[in-house]
């Protein structure tokens, strides 16, 4: 962890953590999460300025990013609001907004596109077969990979400060983005194989029409359907064919 | 009217995680079934219905851009309806099936329901002021967080409170009095897997992905077949 050295203590950023867990509590359109984002300044605002309303005001505009990566964001504020806003290529202003977007199309496909797709195939493969234990494991996982990864975010976004931007283009966040897709995609073909094996286990008459139904929807999804919606689309088709089967 | 209401407490909490907390999964139908089971006693249960749910939900990710079912309201209300109905002796398998149909459409009215009474909430926020002072400011943003997120909870509890008896009624006209139509409701069930199927290979379909969840599935072959 960031060893720290500014003028907030570790207390200080536990309290802008918290708030920060709830950052998505106050999303809408006009700000997207900027009153998120202002109620975790507000945390350490007293600590940095003499003015901490007048702080506050200067991070009133819109803000958008993931949800995890505003804690990163939120500890680079931190760090150039201590120094005052001084020594930086463009304004604070700027800062986030670069920040804000390149962060989103990274954490987008980690956490959105990899970790979580890979945490609940896992969990479907622990609930086919019952296994308790395994779905727990899975939610502690996942859940300490989450807030780990916030926590030290905003640690690591106070110690850079400006230094944030230069983090984003290391080959390792690249490498990571890429391992995790793949584990997403080993777990989603993992759980695609146990389907594939419980409906041969019933049968001919039932893993035929599994394999075929999966065809049609798969490129009816490639089409924009909703698989929920398709779903709901195939109940009455199913009512009717059992009527008629009668 | 009490197994209800436990529901819909779970559902409040459950929606106050997932739409205004970090959001830990616990919302996700194959957990929230699972807490559901628990809550009533008949845990089985509501992981299988969770399971199903989760499986048609599991490729509409807010990644690719497109809009979710109420994932919370879905995934209660079926886990209700299945528990519920299970403890007073129903048929599982027509239940179960009974269940994800009614959980499907939950997920979609609450949807819509999140949508309309978003629009207030969203006025609400809208309107909000900074103030020059700074401790009125901070009493102001912890107002707006605090009540912005108890809405969203109360909003989706209130849903699961009206939905799970409209539900336990809708599964008790599918499966009991329909006669033959009953069937259908089996039938479909059978179609499940194979639209989890395509999913799985929707959220995969680079070419580069495809190869390894092509290792996934052989290596699943195979860990059956020799099990």
């Amino acid at each position: 962890m960031a060893v720290l050295n500014g003028k907030l203590t570790r207390g200080d950023l536990n309290r802008v953590f918290a708030r920060l867990l709830y950052v998505q509590a106050t999303i809408h359109r006009r700000g997207m999460q900027n009153l998120g984002v202002l109620h975790a300044l507000d945390a350490a605002a007293p600590r940095l300025s003499d003015q901490p309303a007048t702080l506050l005001a200067r991070h009133a505009e819109h803000f958008n990013t993931n949800p995890n990566a505003v804690p990163l964001v939120v500890g680079g504020v931190l760090r150039i609001e201590e120094e005052g806003d001084r020594g930086g290529p463009a304004s604070i202003t700027r800062f986030k907004q670069a920040c804000a977007s390149a962060l989103a199309a990274a954490a987008d496909v980690f956490f959105g596109g990899g970790l979580k797709p890979l945490a609940l195939t896992l969990a479907c493969v622990f609930a086919i077969y019952r296994f308790f234990p395994g779905l727990v494991a899975v939610l502690i996982l996942y859940n300490a990979a989450l807030i780990s990864v916030r926590y030290r975010g905003l640690s690591f976004g106070y110690a850079r400060g400006w230094g944030l931007i230069d983090s984003f283009t290391s080959p390792r966040v690249q490498r990571a983005l890429v391992l995790i897709r793949m584990g997403a995609a080993l777990a989603g073909g993992l759980l695609a194989g146990v389907i594939c094996a419980s409906a041969n286990r019933q049968g001919t008459v039932v893993f035929v029409p599994t394999l075929i139904i999966a065809v049609v929807a798969w490129f009816a999804v490639r089409r924009g359907f909703s698989a929920s919606r398709l779903a709901l689309a195939l109940f009455p088709v199913a009512w009717l064919m059992a009527m008629i089967l009668q | 009217m009490h197994d209800a209401l436990i529901i819909a407490i779970i559902a409040a909490v459950l929606a106050l995680d997932d739409r205004a907390g970090w959001g830990s999964l616990l919302a996700e139908p194959v957990f929230s079934g699972t807490l559901v089971g628990l809550a009533t006693g008949e845990t089985a249960a509501g992981m299988s219905v969770g399971l199903v749910l989760q499986l048609v939900w599991l490729s509409i990710g807010a990644a690719r851009g497109s809009r979710r079912p109420n994932v919370v309201v879905g995934g209660v209300v079926a886990a209700g309806v299945m528990c519920l109905g299970v403890r007073e002796g129903a048929d599982e398998a027509r239940l179960a099936a009974c269940a994800v149909f009614l959980g499907l459409v939950a997920g979609e009215a609450g949807n819509w329901t999140s949508a309309v009474t978003g629009r207030w909430r969203e006025r609400w926020i809208e309107g909000f002021k900074l103030p020059a002072d700074a401790a009125a400011a901070s009493r102001r943003l912890l107002a707006y967080s605090a009540g912005s997120a108890l809405y969203v909870g109360l909003v989706d509890g209130i849903v699961v409170l009206v939905g799970v008896p409209a539900a336990q009624r809708a599964a008790a006209l599918l499966t009991g009095r329909l006669g033959d139509g009953a069937r259908g409701v089996e039938l479909w069930s059978l179609a499940l897997p194979g639209l989890a199927l395509a999913v799985m290979a929707h959220a995969f379909a680079t070419r580069n992905l495809f190869r390894f969840g092509l290792v996934g599935v052989l290596l699943a072959v195979v860990v059956t077949w020799l099990f």
